[in-house]
């Protein structure tokens, strides 16, 4: 039985189901960005960044970060989204929209996830680019 | 001297207040026009044409026929309950628990309260005037569903600004806590999570001391209103076997019929939360009644004639029901790639490998009730149909439900942990500082019973060729059936997202079907869903899964047979909405400009961050 899967399977026993308020999940041995950063929707008004990570564990609750601005030496704006992990997920995917970007320009961008508390969950991602309509 | 000079005061305003009573409203000559059938008060009617639904006045008398039946079943099931036994002599210091009928007891008086409906000022509205069991006590208007989703209160037609939250698995919900671990809050009642619970530890009962001093719903003046309309009421020797023999027995000044008449918030009061003047024990008497009034209530709700356990889940848990392919790819969809079960927990693991075995007897044991117990912020659009939106001006008693008009944003817990407008008084100084990171979030509903309709309208969904009830989801009904939901936890963060409010639409677009207008509140948006990518017989086979979660399956679901309204129906071949997706949008209206958020919300401290506009 791998480590994960015994600590679920300690939740389970000890009854943190039973109440049924969010359990702790088990955190990936080593976590890393599994997927992405990506950009799916490049929009006029939203604009989606998007990236997996393999699971950060711990806090039901965890904000996904993105660092983003028109200089690459200078990621001056910050966005971040709460997302709940799923304790029977073995990856999470994590989401943050950008609202109204200026027109035909080219962003650069970096992101980042951390849970509820403020702790880092440790990854980030290489600086990457995208360019709005 | 200073509290002589006190009590001289408020002799004074007392005089003030009943002079004021007697001269602008001929009492008894309100009594008359009641007993004829009338309404007690006189109509406020502040909004626009095409508001108000406009059978509104014979659907609210229709739900009171329906709310006496059950009344009448309850006296009938008090009437033939034996008396609990009283221990004359108790083996060992025990407590004084009333044996053998004690409970049935206790629930029987909570359902007696929950139909009653002389507690309002007009005798003319109860709980289940906006929570009937039919609709898994919630909402029992489908007009109302449709148009202003807010229910009105006592004085017609006043009324609140959020859905009515179905009874059901409500009572599990824990006391209002923070989790210093977590730095998240859990618990409480209410959407925004106000019944915290902190006083009787439990939130339910708190939360039913609400509503009958709510302006805006059952509208007492004062608390003491309810001792005192309990110390006339049939039931009363049921309240003394529970409570007490004399508990009843206060000695209520001569104008107490005269103050619960009146609604609250009316001008004559000035103010005052405590109109009628009892002596401080027998205040604290009142008070007291208030205390087993919740409690009652809450065991009435949390029994098994409420919060039943008889879906056909809870029979799949069980072994007595297979589930049919839609609504197993539908569970596995809940679980999967809808990542519902993040927030509304399951309780079970899911994501098993072939060969191994599910070893989480909970679900047995302690069905899940699909809530982690937290709060989120879903990014729902203003909904402009909101009654809340139009009482900008006074009613004949002076009160005036929201000055603020279009200018209100409901931030949810954010306003509640400021102790803000239109939510109530935080009791833990040490959660203010938190407002900022909960702005715009609403209690994770259990989806149990969010499907549940009459039977003889047997689903939530327009044009499926079935008579369908109509319901309203989420905190502010936006939404209007269980496709759309599940439609916009899909899309809501897509391409489909624009820079509009409701009823402005680019060309081309479909309100909720291919256009979501911006959230009122965008801040601490969660992102769990909004881009699910789930095909459009994904979302249909969700809508399965969810469909299987309404109680009444395995057994009868109690005084579900009492719908007398009309259920709706509507013609594909000549109503472009009618289907699951465009269901309601004939009634969508365009949102006027918005104003910036009142500064009573939006500028109390700590404010949002970043502003709200
Ligand atoms: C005028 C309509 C109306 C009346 C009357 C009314 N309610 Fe409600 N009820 C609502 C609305 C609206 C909400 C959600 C309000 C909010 O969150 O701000 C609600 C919420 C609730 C909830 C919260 C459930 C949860 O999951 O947190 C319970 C329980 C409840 N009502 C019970 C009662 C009881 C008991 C009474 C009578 C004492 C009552 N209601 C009277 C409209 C009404
Ligand atoms: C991040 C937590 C979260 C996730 C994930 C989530 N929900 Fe919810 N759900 C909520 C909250 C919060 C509400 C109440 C929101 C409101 O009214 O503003 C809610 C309400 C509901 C309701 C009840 C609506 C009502 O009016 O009673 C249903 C049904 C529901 N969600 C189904 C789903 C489905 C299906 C999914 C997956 C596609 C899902 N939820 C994913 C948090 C979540």
């Amino acid at each position: 039985m791998n480590k994960a899967l015994l600590t679920l399977s300690i939740m389970i026993l000890s009854g943190s189901l039973l109440a049924q308020e969010s359990p702790i999940t088990p955190r990936a041995e080593r976590i890393q960005i599994s997927e992405g950063p990506e950009v799916p929707l490049v929009g006029g008004y939203l604009t989606v960044i998007r990236w997996t990570v393999n699971n950060p564990g711990g806090l039901p609750v965890h904000y996904g970060v993105v660092h983003y601005g028109t200089d690459p030496k200078n990621l001056s704006q910050t966005a971040k989204n709460p997302i709940r992990l799923n304790p029977y997920h073995s990856s999470t995917v994590f989401r943050v929209n950008l609202y109204n970007l200026a027109p035909k320009t080219t962003f650069y961008y970096t992101v980042k996830s951390m849970d509820s508390r403020g702790k880092s969950d440790g990854v980030t991602s290489l600086m990457k680019t995208f360019t709005t309509q | 001297m200073r509290e002589k000079r006190l009590i001289a005061v408020m002799i004074v305003c007392a005089g003030v207040a009943a002079a004021l009573l007697f001269s602008t409203r001929p009492i008894s000559a309100q009594n008359h026009e009641h007993e004829k059938g009338e309404p007690p008060f006189p109509l406020y009617n502040p909004y626009p044409p095409g508001i108000l639904p406009a059978n509104l006045e014979s659907e609210i008398a229709r739900v009171l026929r329906e709310i006496d039946v059950i009344e009448e079943r309850a006296i009938q099931r008090w009437h033939s309950l034996p008396l609990p036994t009283r221990l004359a002599t108790r083996p060992g210091p025990n407590p004084p628990v009333l044996k053998d009928t004690g409970t049935e007891s206790i629930e029987t008086l909570g359902e007696l309260m929950l139909f009653d409906k002389n507690i309002s000022p007009g005798r003319n509205q109860a709980c289940t005037s906006c929570h009937m069991p039919y609709a898994a006590w919630s909402g029992p208007i489908p007009s109302v569903n449709l148009t202003i989703i807010a229910y009105p209160g006592t004085v017609h037609f006043r009324a609140g600004k959020r859905t009515a939250q179905r009874h059901t698995y409500a009572p599990f919900f824990p006391v209002l806590q923070y989790n210093q671990e977590q730095g998240l809050f859990f618990g409480g009642n209410f959407w925004d999570s106000r019944a915290t619970g902190y006083r009787l530890r439990d939130p339910d009962a708190e939360q039913a001391q609400g509503p009958p001093v709510d302006t805006q719903e059952m509208g007492f003046p004062d608390t003491a209103c309810v001792a005192f309309r309990l110390s006339q009421a049939v039931y009363k020797p049921l309240f003394e076997v529970l409570w007490g023999k004399n508990s009843l027995d206060i000695k209520f000044p001569q104008n107490t019929e005269e103050i619960c008449e009146t609604p609250g918030g009316a001008a004559v009061f000035g103010g005052d939360p405590e109109p009628i003047k009892l002596t401080p024990e027998e205040r604290t008497e009142a008070n007291t009644v208030y205390d087993h009034w919740g409690a009652s209530i809450d065991a009435y709700e949390q029994s098994t004639q409420v919060s039943t356990f008889t879906s056909k889940f809870d029979a799949m848990l069980k072994g007595n029901y297979t589930f049919t392919p839609d609504e197993q790819a539908g569970y596995n969809l809940f679980n999967g790639k809808g990542n519902c079960n993040s927030c509304h927990v399951d309780g079970r693991g899911t994501t098993l490998k072939p060969g191994q075995t599910d070893t989480s007897t909970t679900a047995t044991a302690n069905p899940p009730v699909f809530t982690c117990f937290g709060s989120a912020n879903e990014g729902l659009p203003l909904n402009p149909r909101d009654a809340f939106y139009y009482q900008t001006t006074p009613d004949s008693f002076g009160f005036i439900g929201n000055p603020f008009g279009f200018g209100y944003r409901d931030l949810g817990m954010g306003t509640f942990l400021r102790s803000g407008f239109g939510s109530g008084p935080n009791p833990n100084r040490t959660w203010i500082q938190f407002a900022p990171m909960v702005d715009g979030q609403f209690q994770v509903a259990t989806t149990r019973n969010v499907a549940m309709t009459p039977p003889q309208c047997p689903t939530t969904e327009a044009g499926t060729g079935k008579p369908y009830f109509q319901k309203e989801f989420f905190h502010n009904g936006y939404i209007k059936s269980l496709k759309q939901l599940v439609h916009f936890y899909n899309t809501r963060d897509t391409s489909f997202a624009k820079n509009v409010t409701s009823g402005h639409c680019p060309e081309g677009t479909i309100e909720r079907v291919t256009c979501w207008p911006m959230k009122e509140v965008p801040n601490n948006l969660d992102t769990t869903t909004g881009m699910l990518g789930l095909t459009d017989t994904e979302e249909n086979q969700i809508v399965a899964f969810l469909e299987t979660l309404s109680d009444g399956f395995t057994s009868p679901y109690p005084n579900s047979d009492t719908f007398t309204g009309a259920c709706m129906t509507c013609n594909p071949a000549t109503d472009p909405n009618c289907s699951p997706s465009r269901q309601g949008n004939g009634e969508l209206i365009p949102t006027p400009p918005l104003p910036p958020c009142a500064s009573a919300i939006c500028g109390v401290a700590p404010v949002p961050s970043p502003p709200i506009p």
